[in-house]
Order: C-alpha cells, then structure tokens, then sequence
C-alpha cells in the first residue's frame, strides 16, 4: 500500500487546493444559518425600491413553471424559481441568484407587475447555495442554468471531500511518528460524536 | 541572529501547523462523513433507498395530566413536558386560557401537542422517521424558530449541537488555511498548486459575486 504514499498525497494536495475556497464558502455558511439573528446585525437585508412594469400579454395556457420562466425572460429577471402561487387574480413566485432575492407578483386580469427586490449580501449568499438545491419544490428546482450547475459543483463538492477525509486518514496511517497521537484525535472524535448523537436521539 | 530565531519559529510553526491539520482532520473525520453523506441525501431526495416521508410512523396517544393554571406559556408547557418525560426543541407555542398547543421535537422525532387545561387531557400526535430521516433532520437541525428567529434554541442539546456544527465550521476552515501554508512550504515540488487553488477561488467567486452581476 506504500507505494502509493506519493500518487495519493499528490492527489491529496491539489485536491485539497482546488476544494479549499468551497470548503470555506461552506461553512462560513454554516455559521450564517446558525446564527440569523447576529447576521441581521452585522449585514442587514436591503430593501430595493420596487419596480411596477406592464405585460403585453401573459402565457396563461401552458404550465405554472413554463408561465413563470416566460414572464422572468420578458422582465430580463434572471434566477432560480423557489417555486409558484397562482390563482385566479394572480400569479407570484419568489426567483433567487445568490444574495438577490425578487418577487414577481403578476396580475392575470390587467397583466400589472410589480417586483420587490432585496440585497442579501454576500454572507446570505453562502447559505443560499449552501441550501440548494435541497429537499423542498424538487418538480421545479433546477430551472434555471445557475441551479443546474450548482447542483454538479455541490455534489463533486462532496464526493471529493469525502476523497480528502479518506486519504487524509490514509497518508496519516504510514506516518509513524504522527500513529499514536492521531489515533487519539480518532477515538475523542468517535466519543464527541457518539455522545452528541446519544444526547439528540436519547 | 534575529533572522535565524525568526527562522526556528517559522519552522516550529509551520511543524504545529502540519500536525494540528492532521490531528484536526481525524477528529472530524466522523462529522465530515456524516454531513457529506446527509448533504447528499437532502440534495437527491428521489433515491429511493433513502426515502423516509412516505415510511414515517404516525401515532396518536392520549394522556391524562394536571397542570396548575395560572402559569406563563413556558412554565406551562415546561410542566407538561416534565409530565410526559419528555425533552426536545418547543416551536409553534399557542396558548388560550382553556388549552396549550405546542410541538416538540428532536431530529427523525416530532411531537404535536394538544393539552386542555380544563379536562386534563392531553393529546399527542407523534411522528418518527426511519433513519435516513434522522440523517437528514441531523443535517438541518439547528433550533431555528421559524415564527420567530430571534427566540433562538431553548433546548439545550439543540445548543450543543449548534455550538458542535459552529466548531465543526470553524475547524474546516482552519483546515483550509493550514493546507495553504503547507503548500506555500513545498510549493517548489508542486508548481500546479497556485493554478489549482486560483481556479477554485474562481468556482466560489464566479457562483457567488458574478452570477448575480451577469
């Protein structure tokens, strides 16, 4: 197993590298979700002034997603559509790009827009990503090209973190020196995590 | 003599920094499975090995049980669930002279409660999921009070948990910065690093500040 000591801390090393910046967006984010209320402090949301514009027409006779995404592409809005109320008088959806969050209330009698914006900043940015594309309105998410390759980068994301866990454990393993202590830092894992699942699920 | 003791601290430095990124590493190496793997479950909710919302267990219990009127919502509820021996995050409080709602939970367990203070009654509606549900709920767990955020989490593992997940958070990045400084020491045996680490600053960048701009 040895001789692959190099090819794998080689492999370790750059992957490690290109992961790294994501890594950080990640759990920065994690801090982001845990802690809305200090966030609300530090960065708080920027309503935008809303904008009132008019439909020529509105594709009221193909699907609620299809309608959506035609009525965004007339108002030059560009995102992800979380998802869609509509009803007899109107039709709504909030459409998302990382740290700019709009919602097109559309009014079906007399075509009417009106699209409040707000600024999330950049730090909400990270957990918006951090959450997509997620459990929640799976018939519909993906819709836009930005989800679509997010959702490919969040997985390879993932894959490749587990590769860096495994051959970190791995390249430790043929480091004598590093064995008796590492072995340590394993076991108190083990405990913290088993303790911490006991406490949760007891 | 002052450049080679700023010399021998660089080199201690950079020794410690070798073996906390390694020692780090292992001691999250069972966290960073677990999120990893629940990431990638909430992420594909149409594998099917690991469906839960169809196959969770619904069940209906009723209960007597006295509680003395005249306390707050919390000292309420507080009783109730002391009654009951149970623990668990409380969201969804509603509170009228005659009766109590309010839902407890913990991850993969959820408890909707209906207490009348005047009958004595009190009615519990239970939901459990199987255990990719608890992965998953493990994932998003954090006390968060939808109704009102500023409440925070009023359990107190749910605090732990939240205090485990902002370590977990802080020793990644340490992590990342550590593999930086490691790098930079052997760059000369790794010329792609710099590209390596310039084109995932360029993934994070174009995803967070270029996309909204384009």
């Amino acid at each position: 197993m040895k001789k692959y000591f190099p090819h794998v801390r080689t492999l370790h090393l750059y992957i490690g590298l290109f992961l790294s910046p994501l890594i950080i967006i990640f759990s920065i984010s994690v801090l982001v979700l845990n802690h809305t209320e200090f966030l609300k402090q530090v960065s708080p949301v920027k309503v935008l002034p809303d904008i009132q514009t008019h439909l020529d027409s509105i594709p009221n006779d193909t699907s609620d997603l299809v309608t959506a995404k035609l009525i965004i592409a007339k108002l030059g809005i560009k995102g992800e559509i979380e998802y869609i109320q509509r009803n007899a008088d109107q039709i709504s959806f909030p459409v998302s790009l990382p740290g700019l969050r709009s919602i097109v209330k559309v009014d079906r009698h007399t075509n009417e827009v009106l699209i409040t914006q707000q600024n999330e900043g950049s730090l909400r940015a990270t957990g918006y990503l951090h959450k997509m594309p997620g459990p929640h309105n799976v018939k519909i998410r993906g819709n836009s090209q930005l989800i679509k390759n997010w959702a490919f980068w969040a997985d390879t994301f993932v894959y490749l973190l587990i590769f860096l866990s495994a051959s970190g454990t791995f390249l430790w393993y043929f480091l004598k020196a590093e064995r008796s202590m590492g072995t340590y830092a394993i076991i108190l894992g083990v405990i913290s995590f088993t303790c911490l699942l006991f406490l949760l699920f007891k | 003599m002052k450049s080679m003791k700023y010399l021998v601290f660089l080199k201690g430095l950079a020794h410690w920094n070798r073996r906390l990124h390694i020692h780090i590493g292992l001691f999250l190496l069972l966290f960073i499975w677990l999120f990893s793997f629940s990431g990638l479950l909430l992420n594909h909710s149409s594998w099917d090995f690991a469906s839960f919302w169809e196959q969770k267990k619904e069940t209906k219990t009723i209960t007597n049980i006295s509680v003395p009127k005249g306390l707050d919502s919390l000292q309420t509820v507080k009783r109730i669930m002391l009654n009951l021996n149970i623990s668990g995050e409380i969201s969804n409080l509603k509170m009228t002279p005659d009766s109590v709602d309010f839902r407890v939970s913990v991850p993969g367990h959820i408890r909707n409660l209906h207490v009348d203070l005047n009958k004595g009654i009190c009615v519990q509606n239970e939901m459990r999921y199987n255990f990719w549900g608890k992965i998953k709920t493990l994932h998003t767990f954090n006390g968060a009070n939808r109704e009102n955020p500023a409440l925070g989490a009023n359990w107190l593992v749910s605090r732990i948990w939240i205090f485990s997940m902002d370590g977990i958070a802080i020793g990644l990045i340490y992590l990342c910065i550590s593999s930086w400084i490691m790098w930079y020491n052997i760059r000369e045996n790794y010329r792609w690093g710099t590209i390596v680490l310039i084109t995932g600053f360029a993934v994070v960048i174009y995803f967070l500040f270029i996309l909204g701009m384009l």
